[in-house]
């Protein structure tokens, strides 16, 4: 907040004025030239207008910092000059503590709820750094920790380093297998016209264990040690109104990874989705989902590892079948492939009759949809069109209707009833009542 | 397990369905993986269902370990069973009905069972020692050989790991604070054993073999003949001449076409 000379906003424009000195309170621990960069461009306003954005723009640039309780901007005359357009301005900062940390829970899986504890160290070095450091937990029984470090860079929020290093184990109870990743990964995102790009390296040594006696033979054949080095480029353009429950707005994902430099695990992958999103007479939202992705191991002599495979199915992905159900099974374990497909159309209405409309009803939604798609091996030994046969004509469908409920930003629920209409034989089908919760529905 | 109720399963499972038609055992590589006491206890096994006349192919896999139910190698794939190591395969085979014990008296079998946990015990745990708390050896053999089939880093992280593991393994039992001449003694003092024991008879009970020859030649003949930097076990063993002629015996006998590695 600062103190103006009261005045209509559209004579503001014409008011000269200059900056004469900057003045920056409640600095410890950043660094002065990291402060300097963001506020020299207040000094290049003419008028008082320009004065009040360029400092409003700097204090949101310094809030996205994350390394500052609260900014707050005065606005003074300047004293003892000649001319009276000079301003004084007043940055006055509080800094966070240099430690902070918490815990929370993330619903990123298949229905599966992670506690995640965290102690961070807010602008480390001076400079917006981050490292924290991080334990998680999950009800299903994956737990891990992390050391991370993440860095804007020129001092631009939105261009950021970040790198971690990591321990987990992870529970596949749908394949029958568990694993151990031991990590470490190096990203550099950054946006650009169309949307905002991540590219990694990571390199995971992954070791493979199965469940129990009654994994599959052909699960229990991967088990041991791989190492994967691989580079990824990631690319979301997200406009949507909200990322649980849109109602207007496009979404676009893309992943590219490329595996093989070191290492022992050789992929190229490529994975898609889309989503559309469209209001209609009566608050109803129609949405459009489609997702796709291939992978190609350039090696001829080994096979993709079922830790690096397409899988399909369940609450989240394709409902109507159980986590991962969709696809190639040995002895009830799935398998993966290396193409797949799936799609959903969605309806969204509010609740009939509108209960607890302005309230909490709003929080609910009717939900009815129809989804397909399918999970398939390509077959390198016969051609093109025979694949592609296969993966369009194998596919499995069902449809339902059910109750949506958005808790906040953190997760969606489900509760739906579902009839299969196509499956193929091998698939884990859940017919009937199916419950989902977590972040991303497809 | 004993023949009680071995029979009684026998009358159960019946006779067509006793040994499957493809029974698998897995083991690491041989050339470049395989290291000293995993080698004694595979060869142990396999000699083992040789004298039981059944059936099987080898099947080698980096990750044969790893597969394993137990952790260890080797392991046999029968139908729909996994049986891991010498002693549950023994049971395993004998509750199908293929016993190469059933003959003998009470006190042979318990003396049988007394002279295969010694040479488990000693010859086993020495085959460690040797092999992971010997620098020399550890260094120059065991792990490269462990790493071998691994991209870096994990060609030294991975033995690194395993070495730790034996190492707290062996402190448990006792036998990582002895000196290499304590080891050495040991497997000497049960080479004489087994000597005694031996005389010389064609095997340890008698005119016919049972588990106990296949486990001591696992056993002797690795020792015998992976060449190993800094001892040379070798010599040690060869002074008890009718240990290296049994071992001479059983090699002919069973192993007449040479095993391709």
């Amino acid at each position: 907040t600062g103190k103006v000379m009261e005045l209509e906003a559209s004579t503001l424009a014409e008011i000269p004025a200059r900056v004469n000195k900057i003045i920056v309170e409640g600095i410890k621990k950043t660094k002065d030239d990291f402060i300097q960069k963001k506020l020299e461009s207040i000094f290049t306003a003419s008028t008082v207008e320009e004065m009040l954005l360029l400092c409003q723009s700097a204090k949101m640039d310094l809030s996205r910092m994350n390394i500052f309780k609260s900014v707050q901007i005065k606005i003074d005359t300047t004293k003892n000059v000649d001319e009276d357009d000079r301003y004084d301005v007043t940055f006055h900062m509080k800094e966070k503590r240099w430690f902070g940390g918490g815990m929370h829970a993330t619903f990123g899986g298949e229905n599966n709820a992670t506690m995640v504890s965290r102690l961070q160290f807010p602008n480390t070095f001076g400079r917006a750094e981050n490292v924290a450091l991080e334990y998680n937990k999950s009800l299903k029984g994956d737990h891990g920790g992390a050391l991370r470090f993440s860095k804007p860079l020129n001092g631009n929020p939105d261009v950021r380093f970040s790198t971690s290093v990591y321990k987990l184990n992870l529970e596949y109870p749908w394949s029958g297998f568990k694993e151990t990743s031991r990590g470490v990964n190096f990203d550099f995102t950054f946006p650009s016209n169309f949307g905002d790009h991540c590219l990694r390296w990571e390199g995971v040594w992954r070791d493979l264990r199965t469940m129990d006696r009654s994994t599959s033979f052909t699960v229990r054949e991967q088990a041991g040690h791989s190492l994967k080095s691989s580079i990824k480029h990631q690319f979301t353009r997200d406009e949507r109104d909200s990322p649980i429950l849109p109602s207007r707005g496009s979404l676009i994902k893309m992943e590219q990874e490329f595996a093989g430099l070191g290492g022992n695990v050789e992929f190229f992958r490529h994975d898609m989705e889309l989503q559309f999103n469209k209001k209609l007479i009566l608050d109803s939202v129609i949405q459009l989902s489609l997702a796709g992705g291939i992978m190609k191991n350039p090696n001829p002599n080994t096979e993709i590892r079922i830790n690096d495979r397409f899988f399909l199915g369940g609450p989240l992905t394709l409902r109507g079948f159980n986590t991962k159900g969709v696809g190639p099974h040995s002895e009830g374990n799935a398998l993966g492939g290396d193409v797949y497909w799936a799609s959903g159309l969605h309806l969204y209405t509010p609740l009939p009759f509108r209960p607890g409309k302005g309230g909490f009803g709003d929080f609910f939604r009717s939900h009815f949809f129809v989804n397909a798609g399918n999970v398939y091996n390509i077959q390198t030994d016969k051609p093109i069109i025979e694949n592609l046969r296969g993966l369009s004509e194998e596919f499995r469908l069902a449809y339902g209707a059910g109750i949506v409920l958005m808790m906040g930003n953190i997760a969606r629920l489900e509760l739906n009833y579902v009839v299969p209409v196509r499956a193929q034989t091998g698939d884990s089908i859940n017919s009937g009542l199916q419950f989902g919760i977590g972040v991303t529905f497809l | 397990m004993t023949s009680l109720v071995g029979n009684v399963i026998q009358a159960e499972i019946g006779a067509p369905e006793r040994w499957p038609n493809n029974v698998k055992l897995y083991e690491p590589y041989q050339a470049e993986q395989i290291i000293l006491p995993d080698h004694a206890n595979c060869l142990g096994v396999r000699t083992f269902l040789k004298m039981c006349n059944l059936p099987f192919t080898r099947e080698l896999r980096i990750n044969a370990e790893e597969m394993s139910p137990s952790g260890s190698v080797p392991f046999l794939q029968a139908g729909v069973f996994l049986v891991a190591e010498f002693d549950p395969i023994v049971a395993f085979v004998g509750l199908r009905g293929f016993q190469l014990s059933q003959d003998l008296s009470e006190t042979e079998k318990s003396d049988l069972r007394a002279y295969c946990s010694m040479v488990s015990r000693i010859l086993g745990n020495a085959e460690k020692y040797l092999s992971w708390m010997m620098d020399t050896i550890a260094v120059e053999v065991t792990q490269p050989r462990v790493g071998a089939v691994h991209p870096w880093p994990l060609n030294w992280m991975i033995p690194m790991m395993k070495k730790f593991e034996v190492k707290s393994q062996l402190k448990s039992l006792g036998w990582a604070n002895k000196t290499l001449e304590e080891v050495l003694n040991e497997i000497k003092s049960c080479c004489q054993a087994l000597s005694e024991r031996l005389e010389q008879q064609k095997y340890f009970f008698g005119d016919q073999p049972t588990e106990l020859d296949a486990l001591v030649f696992g056993h002797l003949f690795s020792l015998l003949t992976i060449q190993l930097p800094a001892v040379d076990i070798a010599a040690d063993i060869k002074e008890f001449v009718n240990l290296t002629e049994f071992c001479q015996r059983i090699e002919s006998k069973y192993f007449k076409e040479k095993e391709d590695d």
